[in-house]
């Protein structure tokens, strides 16, 4: 299970912040709580050099739209990209962006994601530096908790 | 004589004071020069239908997100008009203001997603001289090997992942068929080294995504990542870097993985400076016009990087004569002529400009720091005596168009990059006496050892002009020189440790009463200063002056424009298009992304003809005010 976003960006820090509170449970052989808080060539170096895994769960604030605090949840289906698609997103990566698409793009692009990918989403509402979490979004933490060691279940099935 | 705007003169003695006689020594009036300018574009868009609005929002393949305008004449194939636009405000300089002093290393890190580790070191820097501390030569020495490990990691970065695919097959077929023509038929000067004989080949493997040289580039940067990791602990954001010195823990095992990673990279280095010395000169050949794009004077400036560990006591009194002992030497020169290597005089000269940035002026009544510590006169628009006041308003090319300031030294704009380190080191001759590295005065020359290739000596040579692809050049040419201070400085820890000088860090108290401070360093992209002021323990004043920030600026109160500007409005219209939707813009592209840009992360939308409109959150290298 992976956390993906800046630290200090508020809502948009929700993917860093689970994987510290995760961190500090037990978790069965096998299951890793990563901070994924880096560019997606780092990640995907790191993941290169790591263990094979048969599942990924990436978390991250995302803005798509949508009340704040709201959960989405998806598979990853591994869309085919075009070439410039993937290389806009890869010289993003390059310069420093930590996102979410930018990060899926790159390491599919790559073989770097398992086929068994999922996807959890928070929608932000506040986006500026700082610690805290909005109360919508700090409301749905416990929710998200559960959402995601039910996830974690599914997946060692 | 040093300064020929500034109102600045020395005695015999060396000191300088400000010219006899004048009532305001820095006042100026901004030059009519921007809305005249203004004036004549509308007029000529007006009248000439071939005359074209061309807005590129976002320049993609830069750090962070830089809008461009220009105003392009697709008959006679020229550039009328640029503007460079920086187009969020960051406020690390307002974040630090009232923290503690030691939390600048941490915070202005995190400024850039790229090289994080420069701003680190130059706060620390910062920090050492307001605190009066220095590292031990160890913590030097070590804090060298980390810095350039980020440089090796940043180079091939720009080159091959960045600008390199200008150069790709794909770009050139698509912009200049009769350049991939000729390249199909060009046989290669260097490839017995990097394997690519015929220059179409080559081009071929910078392509993004399958290209063999875009894809080993990955595995390199990763080598110096790692390099940069075992020094700082992590990466792009250090965690070991202290005031005083560094807090990496240093044995023989710390510099032997550092090792083994270096000899790998700089045997690539090898192969990256030939590669780009076949491009360049494929280039001139193919077309001499391509010694236009991207043209601008030979004016540079850079603030030297990597001190030397017998020389560096973080005094303000001392930073002459211990830049002038750093492994790239301070300097600036203005058309060609070095004006001087003295950091001291650097630091005079240096005055920021917001006439056409999104802030307010903040020099009413006396200036903070009428002096240096030394007692040198300093301009109220000095970065001691700048404040950040952000004023977000819209945008008028007449008036104000960007985030990033206009920074000048004696009142002349400069550019900064690798090149201008290279350039200024060469010329002036001043390197710490090694067995690898000379500066001959017009060149600079390097020995690489053995590795999977041969030993072999490489030579950069001083060009006659800046330009796109010079600036390209130089860059690659600087990875085997930043390779070889890597080497200098391991050479250096070994010995230290040999020695029993391991010692890598000082004690210190953060000071209460008031100081001041400048980190005078340099990032992957150039010029790099952290300007500094305290009081009870907390910064009260903190300014980050970045390479892109004076690469990006815009026009000046006297009218003159800034470097990416004045190089796109010295740029010919070399690509062939049939008609104007056509246009790819590839000729302006090149001469920006030579200048390797780092800009902000921002969100930004504007809504005009050819214009992408992408919202992103990344990393910012520059203007951070």
């Amino acid at each position: 299970m992976g956390g993906v976003g800046y630290t200090n960006l508020r809502d948009m820090s929700v993917g860093p912040l689970l994987v510290e509170r995760l961190g500090r449970s037990a978790w069965p052989d096998g299951v890793d709580i990563e901070d994924l808080s880096a560019g997606a060539i780092h990640v995907l170096h790191a993941l290169q050099a790591g263990p094979v895994y048969d599942a990924a769960i990436l978390v991250a604030g995302v803005r798509r739209g949508g009340p704040p605090g709201t959960i989405r949840e998806r598979r990853w289906l591994h869309p085919r990209q075009t070439d410039e698609a993937v290389q806009e997103r890869v010289a993003e990566a390059l310069v420093g962006i930590i996102d979410l698409d930018t990060l899926v793009t790159v390491l599919d692009h790559f073989g770097a994601l398992p086929r068994d990918t999922r996807i959890i989403e928070v929608e932000p509402r506040d986006e500026d530096w700082g610690e805290t979490l909005s109360a919508p979004v700090e409301a749905v933490q416990a929710e998200l908790d559960r959402l995601v060691r039910r996830t974690v279940d599914e997946a060692l099935r | 004589m040093c300064f020929k705007n500034l109102p600045v003169v020395f005695d015999d003695a060396g000191k300088a004071h400000l010219r006899e006689g004048i009532n305001d020594p820095y006042v100026y009036k901004p030059a009519p020069t921007t809305e005249e300018r203004q004036q004549r574009i509308e007029g000529l868009l007006a009248r000439n239908g071939h005359i074209k609005e061309i807005s590129i929002d976002p320049v993609t393949r830069v750090a962070g997100a830089l809008a461009f305008h220009s105003v392009v004449d697709l008959e006679t194939r020229t550039v009328h008009d640029a503007h460079s636009m920086a187009t969020l405000f960051r406020g690390y300089e307002v974040i630090l203001k009232g923290r503690d002093p030691r939390d600048a290393i941490f915070i202005s890190s995190r400024a850039c997603g790229v090289c994080g580790g420069v701003h680190a070191n130059a706060a620390a820097e910062a920090i050492e001289m307001a605190f009066g501390i220095a590292p031990p030569p160890m913590g030097t020495v070590i804090r060298n090997l980390g810095q350039a490990a980020e440089f090796l990691y940043d180079h091939p970065l720009h080159l091959f992942l960045l600008a390199g695919p200008d150069y790709s097959e794909p770009i050139i077929r698509a912009t200049n068929p009769e350049v991939w023509s000729l390249a199909e038929t060009f046989t290669t000067r260097h490839g017995a080294v990097h394997g690519f004989t015929k220059m179409s080949d080559l081009m071929t493997a910078l392509t993004p995504l399958s290209g063999s040289l875009y894809l080993e580039a990955f595995e390199i940067t990763r080598k110096a990542r790692e390099m940069c990791s075992i020094i700082w602990g992590k990466y792009p954001h250090p965690q070991t870097i202290v005031p005083g010195g560094i807090s990496t823990t240093i044995n023989t095992q710390v510099l032997n993985e550092y090792q083994i990673r270096l000899f790998a990279l700089l045997d690539h280095s090898k192969k990256m400076a030939l590669i780009w010395d076949d491009i360049s000169e494929f280039m001139y050949a193919a077309k001499p016009e391509y010694r236009q794009v991207g043209a601008r004077p030979r004016s540079l400036i850079e603030l030297g990087i990597w001190d030397h560990p017998d020389a560096y006591d973080a005094t303000y009194a001392n930073a002459a004569a211990s830049g002038e002992r750093r492994w790239a030497t301070p300097g600036v020169m203005i058309d060609g002529e070095l004006r001087t290597n003295d950091l001291h005089k650097i630091n005079l000269g240096l005055e920021e400009f917001v006439e056409h940035s999104f802030y307010e002026q903040w020099t009413n009544g006396s200036p903070k720091f009428a002096t240096d510590p030394l007692g040198n006169p300093l301009s109220p628009h000095h970065p001691w005596n700048k404040e950040t006041l952000p004023a977000p308003q819209g945008r008028s090319w007449k008036e104000k168009y960007t985030w990033s300031t206009a920074p000048r030294w004696d009142r002349e704009v400069v550019e900064a990059g690798a090149y201008a380190r290279m350039w200024i080191t060469a010329v002036s001759k001043k390197l710490p006496p090694n067995p690898f590295i000379e500066a001959t005065g017009t060149s600079l020359k390097m020995t690489l050892p053995k590795g999977v290739l041969p030993e072999m000596t490489l030579e950069w040579v001083v060009p006659m002009e800046n330009n796109a692809i010079e600036r390209n050049r130089a860059r690659a040419f600087a990875q085997p020189y930043t390779a070889l201070v890597c080497l200098n400085n391991l050479l250096a820890a070994y010995e230290l440790m040999k020695s029993g000088n391991t010692r890598v860090s000082v004690d210190f108290k953060v000071p209460r009463d008031e100081r001041i401070g400048v980190g005078f360093w340099g990032a992957g992209r150039g010029y790099l200063a952290h300007h500094l002021t305290m009081d009870k323990g907390v910064i009260t004043n903190y300014q980050i002056n970045t390479p892109s920030t004076t690469n990006a600026s815009p026009a000046d109160p006297f009218g003159k424009p800034g470097p990416y500007e004045e190089a796109v409005m010295n740029t010919p219209i070399l690509e062939q298009y049939a008609t104007p939707d056509d246009f790819k813009a590839i000729d302006i592209l090149r001469t920006i992304r030579s200048f390797d840009p780092c800009m902000p992360c921002t969100t930004h939308v504007y809504a005009g003809s050819r214009t992408i409109v992408q919202e992103v959150t990344t990393c910012a290298c520059e203007l951070d005010e």
